[in-house]
């Protein structure tokens, strides 16, 4: 599971670079998370599919029961469609919230709120405790190579 | 002191706001199950239906007495042809797709559904099997207040509220099938077909709802407003109709859905006028109140209803149109019903009915047809249900069928064609998508 096999790097590079403005700057990364846990992992939720909201933190939540909240490091990275899973007000708010206070990181893909704003005609409101980085996509693949693994329930 | 006016105002509506917040509601909640989705998970259209075969029989036992004597009897015939006593029929096959349509605006969502079997909604008048049976949009925008319109099942009794899927018998109680599913006729008398689909408890219009969670109960309401008409997409007179509804529900556990384990007590009232005659202003007025419960394994319910107005009357002599039979409405009349259901689930995946309901139709001596127009319909429903998964079910029913005329000279033919009456053998085989 830790090498990420061909198909799934050219699915992420490409959701990388489609997700990245034209012309734009490389943007500066998002720290690395401190941690000392002996599993890392990055979940994906990129889908439109309700049922995989529900699946991602499903996933999440059985990761730390099977290895136990102090020795697995959790990220969730929401981008694209899978952003809803962060809005403010999703039906999975009281469950997002129980995983943020047991130490699951949730983050929001920047790029896919901007396009998300100018469809609204306002930015998204997110929940609160959510993190933005500059492109989710990025945002996995750092997490990736340091160490992370990737999980896209 | 503005200062201070202004603050407890303020502190006031903060205080209301924060104990009656809306909630994304999860027990067996029609209002919201029906009329909403949830909050940023919706697709942009999910495609779902279902469908329901069904055989049914009755010994066809011929009418005893009366101008139809020898022929067959409409109440042994099987609804809505009334030409045969025994078959299958496709009773419901409804395909709909509700979701948010612009998923990133979780304040809008809607709901189309079209019925192609063999029932009520696709026969009578132009009624076709292709009806819509849906067509509604929700907004969300207000706290509080949410915004439904367009085509949609009126809030109202549980029996007809609920969702068709759940439904634990295969036939409606008589209370609900003569008093809530409206038949649409032209005349009072003589008609020997409706004009139109039944009703089927929907109406065009507007209802302002929501839902709100105090503690571990959630209290629900609707006020509606709508045409009066029926499956009409368009009025028929300038008079429209009135509903409300109120529900409180103590949800158990975290079970979802519209089999959610709860305890619900509810009340609702429906006032309108109808068209019939050539006249419009015909009163139609209902109200009821109820309360279920399910735990799992233990299920019951009961509810009580009223009507005043305009009431069904089947057909004359209980003869089918084919023989000569013709329907008729008491225009002015009274009627109350009420049912007991209850379930026990023998087994996870089996469940065990008996119901028992009765209506009492034509109760008022001074309204139409006077006192000897009162009959009592009595109807003892013994079940079983087996679910082959959460979408597939089967469930077999006997009913055990009983009309009276307790005003009636002991001597009049109407006791002899009211014997006539068979108990009626059903099974029903479904699956939701």
């Amino acid at each position: 599971m830790k090498k990420l096999n061909l198909v799934k790097l050219m699915g992420f590079m490409f959701a990388l670079f489609t997700s990245l403005p034209s012309n734009a700057a490389p943007q500066k990364e998002a720290p690395l998370p401190d941690t000392f846990a002996e599993h890392k992992i990055v979940l994906q939720i990129s889908d439109n599919n309700p049922f995989k909201q529900t699946l991602v933190l499903n996933v999440a939540g059985n990761l730390q029961r099977y290895y136990g909240a102090d020795n697995v490091d959790i990220e969730v990275v929401a981008f694209g469609p899978g952003l809803r899973l962060l809005f403010d007000g999703n039906v999975n708010t009281p469950r997002i919230k129980i995983l943020m206070d047991s130490g699951v990181r949730f983050s929001a893909c920047e790029n896919t709120i901007k396009n998300m704003a100018k469809k609204l005609g306002h930015r998204p409101e997110l929940q609160e405790g959510v993190t933005n980085v500059a492109a989710g996509a990025g945002r996995i693949l750092q997490l990736n190579a340091a160490g992370w693994q990737v999980l896209k329930p | 002191m503005k200062t201070i006016t202004q603050f407890n105002k303020t502190g006031l509506i903060l205080a209301i706001t924060t104990v009656l917040c809306s909630t994304q509601v999860q027990a067996a909640n029609w209002l919201m199950l029906q009329g909403t989705e949830k909050n940023d998970q919706a697709p942009r259209a999910k495609v779902w239906g279902f469908a329901q075969i069904d055989y049914q029989q009755t010994d066809d036992t011929k009418l005893k007495a009366g101008p139809g004597i020898g022929q067959s009897a409409a109440f042994n015939q099987l609804a809505p042809q009334l030409t045969n006593a025994s078959g299958f029929n496709i009773k419901r096959a409804r395909i709909g797709a509700r979701g948010a349509n612009f998923p990133l605006d979780k304040d809008v969502n809607y709901f189309l559904m079209m019925e192609f079997g063999n029932n009520g909604i696709t026969t009578g008048g132009k009624a076709s099997q292709g009806q819509l049976t849906d067509a509604s949009i929700t907004i969300n925008k207000i706290p509080g207040a949410r915004i439904r319109a367009g085509l949609f099942k009126t809030p109202g009794s549980e029996e007809s509220f609920k969702g068709i899927p759940v439904f634990n018998y295969v036939n409606f109680t008589n209370g609900t099938g003569r008093l809530l599913v409206e038949r649409f006729f032209t005349n009072s008398s003589g008609d020997t077909a409706r004009k139109s689909s039944v009703g089927a408890v929907r109406d065009t219009g507007v209802q302002i709802f929501d839902s709100f969670k105090t503690g571990e109960w959630e209290t629900s309401y609707a006020a509606m407003f709508g045409n009066g008409n029926g499956l009409a997409l368009q009025d028929n007179d300038n008079d429209k109709d009135t509903y409300l509804y109120l529900s409180t529900e103590k949800a158990f556990g975290k079970s979802k859905g519209p089999r959610s384990h709860s305890m619900k007590f509810y009340a609702w009232s429906h006032n309108g006028k109808r068209t019939i005659d050539g006249t419009s202003g015909h009163k139609l007025d209902r109200a009821g109140l109820g309360a279920t419960y399910f735990d799992g394994k233990y299920r019951a319910a009961a509810e009580y209803i009223t009507a005043d107005g305009m009431i069904y009357n089947g057909t004359t002599g209980a003869r089918t149109p084919a023989n000569g039979g013709t329907f008729s409405v008491l225009k002015d009349q009274k009627a109350d019903a009420y049912q007991i259901d209850l379930g026990y689930r023998v087994m996870p995946n089996m469940e065990l009915n008996a119901r028992y309901d009765v209506l009492n139709s034509a109760t008022d001596s001074n309204g139409d047809g006077g006192a000897t127009a009162k009959r009592v319909f009595t109807t003892t429903t013994l079940g079983a249900q087996y679910f082959f998964n959460k979408k597939t079910s089967v469930r077999l029913n006997y009913e055990i069928r009983n009309i009276d005329a307790p005003n009636t000279p002991a001597s009049s033919a109407v006791h002899t064609i009211l014997d006539s009456i068979d108990n009626r053998l059903s099974a029903q085989l479904m699956m939701v998508f």
